[in-house]
């Protein structure tokens, strides 16, 4: 239907809006987050395990851009998309677009700080000492763990912005 | 579709699953790589319950397919928490590397069992 006044040369290709690929983004995302926390667990179990040589441990800071990362995944993904765009409608009153814009902006720093937080965390505590890298590791995991979250967020997001056009479809 | 020789196969393979993950525990007497087993137990559980709360018939209503989503999500967090936890044990020195081969293999058998299977007889009733 948006043939017409399509931009590029190339058309969506056909696979984007079927149900399958929304199926297998939201397992991609799940599987992304669940990679993301591990990196992080394997790096707090490995600071207590005998393999760690160094006086360094991985404390409670460390934890925190974690849970900022998924409290904003969390956040994002409870807000209904369509009621981002609900002021151009009339039926829908009380400010809920302005509601649901604020709490998606609300999750987006939570998420945002998340991984700056960790990229905060893992310079301060383990590149300005100056610690080799069985140490350092502690520091790259907090920051890969973070970005994974980030970016099963951000698939989880893209799939369920695919399924109003695929239900639009289906009901024409 | 799902005959007798069907459930042969998958049985051996699950038995070949099991026999890999117990052996990967019971050689280096550290019973850790057993929770993969609970791990992939577990794995389907949330689809099922999620696609039995959630009314797949109505497409307007987003909250079945919402529900759906969640038992995925979950799903997929704990397919990859059976692959993670094996290398995690072993990167901190609890298990042995061999043994942490050894409970994915077998982890990745028993979990393509119960997929496979669910798949066979699902077929059956659908319709």
């Amino acid at each position: 239907m948006m043939a017409s006044h399509r931009l590029f040369r190339f058309p969506k290709p056909a696979w984007i809006n079927s149900a399958n690929t929304r199926t297998a983004g939201v397992y991609l995302s799940g599987a992304l987050f669940s990679l993301g926390f591990f990196f992080f667990v394997d790096a707090s179990a490995y600071s207590r395990s005998a393999k760690n040589g160094s006086t360094v441990h991985v404390t409670f800071v460390d934890w925190i851009p974690g849970i900022c990362s998924a409290l904003g995944t969390l956040v994002i993904n409870s807000i209904d998309k369509s009621r981002l765009g609900a002021d151009s409608f009339s039926y829908s009153g009380n400010g809920v677009a302005w509601k649901a814009r604020l709490v998606l902006f609300l999750g987006f720093a939570l998420m945002a700080g998340g991984l700056a937080g960790s990229v905060t965390v893992m310079i301060l505590k383990y590149i300005v000492p100056e610690y080799p890298f069985p140490t350092l590791w502690f520091g790259v995991a907090n920051v890969i763990a973070n970005a994974l979250i980030m970016l099963s967020s951000a698939v989880l997001w893209v799939v369920q912005n695919m399924e109003d056009e695929y239900t639009y479809n289906l009901a024409l | 579709m799902a005959g007798l020789k069907t459930i042969i196969v998958l049985s051996f393979i699950l038995a070949i699953g099991f026999l890999l993950v117990i052996l990967s525990s019971a050689l280096w007497k550290n019973y850790l790589p057993l929770l993969v087993v609970a791990t992939y137990v577990v794995a389907p559980i949330p689809n099922w319950i999620c696609g039995r709360a959630a009314n797949p018939d109505d497409f307007m209503e987003s909250s079945g397919s919402v529900l759906i989503d969640f038992g995925r999500f979950l799903t997929g967090f704990f397919v990859v928490m059976g692959i993670a936890l094996p290398s995690l044990f072993a990167h901190c020195a609890l298990i042995q590397y061999p043994a942490m081969i050894m409970s994915i293999v077998g982890g990745l058998l028993i979990y393509g069992t119960i997929i496979s299977f669910t798949m066979f007889f699902q077929e059956e009733n659908e319709f």
